[in-house]
């Protein structure tokens, strides 16, 4: 199979993606510098292996295996670490831009979010992947992808606004 | 229009930080090194294109480069055979020779492997290797027993492990 595009153009496609790539990464590794190498693994696995870019649900697939296989190996060296760098804290660097007060608050909120369901929204809503890709990409169905993310924004929704679920309720009981 | 539309947009005005500059150049060199790799194993087709080689001359030039990528390909895909070295690049249990020092009256009397997953990674290029190899990691249970010698008790453990396997490949 060929890829669709040259080898001179990887640059191009990869300025697109990175971003959201790397933060794709980042909802499994702690730092920016792991999110980043694991998307370099995965986007030069992908591109050796000459499959079409237009295949974005094997580029998000390779990039969860890539962050999956990192998080193994990292479990492995913290045991055997554990007693030298138990006191360690670990820095978490930020994944978005210029953050005002309501926007981290949204952040955090999106943080504390299940991971099932948080992976699903940052592939909707910051990779533009629709849910059969998602449902490709993570091994689920079309249906389970939508209903992920319909909840995660639920959640997000009483994290955020949990006067609107109060007022709904109310106005429930009164009718 | 959904309920969540204003929600949607409020994440959408998130910008996801910036790569730093340097990944560009680091997949650069990744994807280079990998062609360079890729050039020193895999043998082209070869076509002989000097004005002394006839066309009787071609023919045979191109079955004898049929014939020999036939031979690399069945070289490469094939699994390894006593000859072929392997090297554990990492494992997450100890030897058996290890756990028996700890327990001085106790006699190893067996050791089972279950292996249960095993993934080939494809071909990676070691560092001061030669050539290429195929990484392939392994999860197993391994169950670990011994016998108390004087009283004749059995003691079995049992445990979860990982190991990654590079198994040298060759072309020639």
């Amino acid at each position: 199979m060929e890829n669709a595009v040259t080898h001179e153009d990887w640059k191009v496609c990869f300025s697109e993606l990175a971003p959201g790539l790397v933060l794709f990464a980042r909802q499994w590794v702690r730092s920016a510098a792991d999110a980043e190498d694991v998307v370099q693994e995965a986007f030069v696995r992908f591109w050796r292996r000459n499959l079409s870019i237009k295949n974005r649900a094997l580029l998000y697939a390779a990039v969860r295996s890539a962050a999956l296989d990192l998080i193994r190996r990292d479990n492995r060296r913290a045991r055997r670490e554990v007693e030298v760098f138990a006191d360690a804290e670990r820095t978490v660097q930020p994944q978005f831009e210029q953050l005002d007060d309501s926007q981290r608050e949204l952040v955090a909120a999106l943080d504390r979010l299940p991971r099932d369901q948080r992976e699903v929204l940052v592939m909707k809503i910051w990779n533009e992947l629709t849910f059969a890709e998602i449902g490709e990409a993570l091994g689920i169905s079309q249906s389970t992808a939508a209903s992920r993310y319909r909840y995660g924004l639920e959640n997000l929704k009483k994290t955020l606004r949990p006067n609107d679920q109060a007022d709904a309720a109310a106005s429930a009981s009164i009718l | 229009m959904n309920n969540f539309s204003e929600l949607e947009g409020e994440l959408k005005k998130l910008r996801p930080a910036r790569v730093s500059a340097e990944l560009v150049s680091r997949i650069e060199r990744a994807l280079a090194d990998a062609g360079q790799a890729a050039d020193n194993i895999i043998l082209t087709e070869s076509r002989p294109s000097g004005s002394d080689f006839r066309i009787s001359w071609l023919g045979l030039g191109l079955g004898l480069a049929a014939a020999a990528t036939f031979l690399i390909l069945a070289r490469v895909d094939s699994r390894p055979g006593d000859k072929t070295k392997q090297t554990t690049l990492a494992s997450a249990a100890p030897t058996l020779e290890q756990k028996a020092a700890a327990l001085p009256n106790y006699q190893p009397t067996g050791l089972t492997q279950v292996v249960y997953g095993r993934h080939d990674e494809g071909l990676v290029f070691p560092r001061g290797a030669t050539g290429p190899s195929r990484r392939v990691w392994t999860a197993k249970r391994e169950t670990l027993r011994w016998r108390d010698r004087e009283t004749g008790a059995q003691l079995s453990v049992s445990y979860p492990a990982e190991e990654v396997t590079l198994i040298p490949v060759s072309g020639q």
